[in-house]
């Protein structure tokens, strides 16, 4: 190839090459409009998209009944003023007081694994447990708020006298932590479908009836230096805290119920 | 005629740059690294929008753990942002808009590093759960001066793209941001012309 031949070829293309930029420079606004519009749209779609392949996936919580699950035993209760379930016979010799809320998983396994001994010696009569549901995980559900919603449930459904199977039902049907929880609606079906009639139960439900008195014990519980647990952090509360005759007991120990009823002399 | 007036004002203005530092008009090298940069910040998006949709509740407790939002935000803050992540992602892979993409990112990445810096700043024990998990965690184990390098450096990719967003292998190449042919770069200058030598 001569030079002469390159040069010409070069002027040639170079020509081609600003008749392309004037093209492409015509067609900037329209260009930049495109890719706009692209990002737009695929963001758009993404996040549309997403947010409601997830809500439909969502397992957690559900959008059906809640499942109920028969206590291992039934045993009477009492709401006191402050909120407190008294579950069994005030006579008992053991005092266990339980601080649980319905969204911990911790209180989940403790319920698993320490669910049946507890209410079987309640309803024996060997131990009363004073329940304090407390809503310390309420920013944990998704919307927040069910820890609160529950625990105000089961206390309406102890004054009516219900709470141990409403209570198992929770537990065993436990929502993840950062889930949907369980709605009013969900909440007032457990209800019925334990057994509570009349409209009280869903006036309380739905009225956040105990309220209240559930932020004054979590308070009261959160600044109670028997109930703080020794951390990384320093002392802290936590749930689930057990104590036996006021005493915090390590849920490590297996045996903890079996040697509480046993020091109290009923074997 | 009015275009091909544009063009002739335009178009040496165009090409003056890369002459008057002595490089090639292309900048091939700088074009690939950019690329590079585009594919690990597509990655890093990617990766961290999967592992964020893959456990939405995972994703809101971390979220929640931050303790910036109230709480009628996080919900739908933690539901979309995987899918943020995730489009970010696609539209860096395949380099569509990769400036305005890039800037996008920078901000996504800046709240990120204001969520952590504050978090270590009250003294909150957290995981970022950057790339999924997160939440409240032992006060030994956070990791505050880490996650903050690691976010510093992704900052640093996108940052790369809004200063100079021109890369091989992208829509925007293809569809000529940039360039001075709408035909897109192959990464090979052999066959296309040199303006502005004649």
């Amino acid at each position: 190839m001569g030079g002469a031949e390159r040069t010409a070829r070069k002027r040639k293309q170079t020509t081609q090459a600003a008749r392309a930029v004037a093209a492409a420079r015509g067609g900037n606004d329209r260009r930049n409009v495109i890719i706009g519009v692209v990002i737009v749209v695929v963001m758009a779609v993404a996040v549309i998209g997403g947010v409601l392949y997830t809500r439909n996936n969502s397992t957690s919580g559900g959008a059906g009944d809640i499942p109920v699950t028969t206590a291992h035993a039934q045993y009477p209760t009492k709401v006191e003023d402050d909120g407190t379930v008294v579950a069994g016979n005030d006579a008992a010799k053991v005092t266990v007081d339980v601080y649980e809320d319905f969204l911990c998983p911790a209180c989940g396994s403790f319920e698993k694994i320490y669910g049946e001994q507890v209410e079987k010696a309640v309803a024996d009569g060997k131990i009363k447990v004073r329940y304090h549901i407390l809503n310390l995980l309420d920013r944990y559900s998704n919307p927040a708020g069910y820890s609160l919603e529950a625990a105000n449930a089961a206390i309406a459904a102890a004054s009516t006298g219900k709470f141990p199977d409403f209570h198992a039902s929770l537990f065993a049907n436990q929502p993840k932590e950062g889930g949907k929880g369980y709605t009013q609606d969900q909440l007032v079906k457990l209800g019925q479908a334990v057994g509570i009639s009349g409209g009280d139960f869903e006036a309380a439900v739905r009225g956040g009836k105990y309220n209240e008195q559930i932020k004054k014990q979590l308070d009261a519980a959160s600044n109670n230096p028997a109930l703080q647990r020794e951390s990384a952090q320093g002392k802290s509360f936590g749930t689930p805290t057990i104590t036996v005759n006021g005493t915090m007991i390590d849920l490590q120990d297996g045996d903890w119920l079996k040697k509480a009823i046993e020091q109290s002399g009923q074997g | 005629m009015v275009k091909p007036l544009l063009s002739v004002r335009r178009y040496p203005r165009r090409v003056a740059k890369p002459m008057a530092v002595g490089m090639p008009a292309r900048w091939p090298v700088g074009d690939l690294l950019g690329t590079l940069v585009r594919f690990g910040l597509a990655a890093v998006w990617l990766v961290s929008g999967t592992l964020k949709a893959a456990d939405p509740e995972k994703t809101y407790l971390a979220v929640q753990a931050f303790r910036l939002l109230p709480d009628a935000l996080a919900g739908p803050v933690a539901a979309a942002l995987p899918f943020v992540e995730l489009g970010l992602g696609v539209l860096v892979l395949f380099g569509v808009g990769t400036r305005v993409v890039a800037v996008l990112s920078c901000l996504v990445l800046l709240a990120f590093v204001t969520g952590i810096a504050q978090a270590w700043a009250r003294g909150l024990s957290i995981d970022c759960g950057c790339f999924g998990g997160g939440g409240e965690v032992a006060p030994g184990q956070t990791r505050y001066p880490q996650e903050l390098a690691r976010d510093a450096g992704f900052l640093a990719l996108a940052v790369w793209l809004v200063v100079r967003p021109r890369s091989l292998l992208s829509v925007d190449g293809w569809l000529g941001v940039g360039r001075r042919t709408p035909a897109g770069d192959d990464g090979d200058d052999r066959d296309e012309p040199v303006p502005a030598e004649t």
